[in-house]
């Protein structure tokens, strides 16, 4: 980017462009002193309405799940938006990263206004697309199919999006094996209930992350230096003495597509959701995501984004964190009795953040316990078919069991004491 | 995971050893009134584990992304030192006190 060098950097002038220069876009994050760089993921051959298939000029398209290509469904031809990989990562490396990058498909939401309206390029209607539920409608008047793809304000537009790969007949099997390998405990009603053909494809939004960061750890340490027992009466007693040190690691590292979920509703706390199951689920193969278009979404559902960059940041230093204790592990291996951190930070030079639509097929049970509403989850991964899931217990069906084990040990235990009294 | 995962794992392990070794050890003092109560308490804790261990089974309450090992991550060398504080002689505790060495995910206090 060229600038007019006598006013660039001058107290109260802005930096001139040239009107032949490439713009680069910028947000800017408050309480920051310099604007964050944003890397711009706008699908520029799309737009909101109707977009149609290069071949044939129908807008019958929608993901081939056996191929994770777009197919039109009146011509056959089949064809795939560019990976968002190149774009993201562009020419750096992760150890050349610094500052907070945002793609523009993860900057801040400015607006919760689900409903988009535009105007339809088959016949001119107005209709109307609630991006809460749906990413594309049908024109009532002359049945295209339109599509919303330039990025919105409400955060309902990712920068890319992972197709499925995972076909529902696969998804079904997946669900149904795991559910029936815990129906023996399952609750009488679930078991009576459970319809693994329910399933459903949805697009959940997340954050992958790139950074680089330094953690520091600090604590105590021991070492044995000498067991000895001692005898009190008729029983023995077993002591320790130790060297204690003070301890401290440090570690700068990279980490590549930390995946973050971006949504509130997908908090996982276990004592009233059971949304840690599809967090189980989790890494995908975030390399192969593609650009956006919304025809990937066609027969699915989705969630909004409804998570700033900003309010995600603690949980992305929470698990750096994590991350950091993680890797110092097995250079504390010589405190055979153990290392107790007291004090831990973590200095984050640089994150590139990208917000990314991730394909989950969803089994959901409604289940009441004692007056306590849970909906259980059993999720699959829709890349991977990795499967995990929450199966509601029959707790009289657990107490029996616990009840009969129990009354065996008890048993085997009376006849230990009765033969040595 | 199946259930045989489940019980093998090695926090449900180390409940179930921790009852056999108390039965172990008590066995072989059965006059003392304490061991004897250990002995018997072995029943209910064998059903608390068996309890515990099926309702993990099916509820998966403890699971989560394993993001510190599932995650591309690359490291330089780890750098740090130590040095000797002070002793600690005659305990009967076979470890550090609130070791949290492989707590990965459990905080301390931030520093900055």
């Amino acid at each position: 980017m060229s600038t007019d060098p006598t006013v660039s950097g001058e107290p109260g002038h802005d930096p001139v462009l040239a009107a032949d220069d490439p713009v680069t876009d910028t947000v800017v994050n408050p309480g920051a002193a310099e604007p964050d760089p944003v890397i711009d993921t706008r699908n520029t051959a799309l737009h909101d309405g109707v977009n149609r298939c290069p071949k044939c000029g129908s807008t019958e398209i929608q993901l081939r799940v056996s191929t994770q290509m777009l197919i039109c469904l009146f011509c056959r031809h089949e064809w795939a938006e560019e990976s968002i990989d190149p774009t993201i990562s562009g020419d750096g490396t992760l150890d050349d990263l610094s500052g907070t990058t945002i793609a523009s498909g993860a900057s801040d939401i400015t607006s919760d206004e689900g409903m988009a309206s535009f105007k339809c390029g088959g016949c001119g209607a107005e209709v109307v697309v609630n991006t809460s539920e749906s990413m594309s409608s049908r024109c009532h008047w002359c049945r295209h199919v339109l599509t919303v793809n330039e990025q919105m304000p409400n955060g309902a537009v990712p920068d890319a999006v992972l197709p499925f790969k995972v076909t529902r007949d696969q998804a079904v099997k997946h669900i149904s094996d795991f559910a029936g390998s815990r129906r023996l405990f399952a609750d009488r009603t679930f078991r009576k209930e459970f319809t693994p053909g329910n399933v459903v494809g949805v697009y959940l939004p997340y954050m992958v992350v790139d950074s680089r960061a330094t953690g520091t750890v600090a604590g105590k340490g021991e070492i044995e230096t000498r067991r000895y027992t001692r005898k009190h009466g008729e029983t023995e007693t077993t002591y320790y003495d130790a060297d204690v040190y003070q301890v401290e690691r440090n570690v700068t590292f990279t980490v590549d597509d930390l995946t973050i979920e971006s949504a509130t509703s997908r908090t996982s706390d276990v004592r009233v959701n059971t949304n840690n199951v599809i967090n189980t689920i989790l890494p995908f193969d975030t390399k192969n995501a593609v650009r956006w278009n919304a025809n990937y979404l066609v027969g699915y559902t989705s969630e909004r984004r409804d998570q700033d960059v900003s309010t995600m940041v603690p949980v992305l230093e929470d698990q750096l964190l994590s991350i950091t204790r993680s890797q110092v592990e097995k250079s504390i291996k010589k405190f055979d009795r153990g290392v107790r951190w007291e004090n831990e930070k973590i200095d984050v030079h640089g994150t590139r953040w990208v917000s990314m639509y991730l394909p989950v097929w969803l089994y959901s049970y409604y289940h009441e316990h004692k007056g306590r509403p849970m909906v259980h989850y059993i999720a699959v991964n829709g890349r991977t078919g990795e499967t995990m899931g929450s199966v509601p217990v029959s707790h009289g069906r657990l107490l029996m069991a616990a009840l009969t084990t129990g009354t065996v040990l008890e048993g085997i235990a009376l006849a230990i004491i009765g033969a040595t009294l | 995971m199946s259930i045989l995962a489940t019980l093998l794992d090695p926090a449900t392990l180390q409940l179930g050893l921790d009852v056999l070794r108390a039965a172990e050890y008590d066995s072989y003092d059965t006059d003392d009134d304490g061991g004897i109560l250990l002995l018997l308490a072995l029943g209910p804790a064998g059903a608390g584990l068996v309890y515990w261990s099926l309702y993990r089974y099916y509820r998966n309450t403890d699971k989560s992304h394993d993001f510190e090992r599932e995650t591309t991550i690359e490291a330089q060398p780890v750098t740090g030192g130590e040095r000797k504080v002070g002793d600690r002689n005659g305990t009967t505790s076979s470890s550090i006190d609130n070791a949290n060495g492989r707590a990965h995910r459990k905080r301390v206090n931030r520093f900055s």
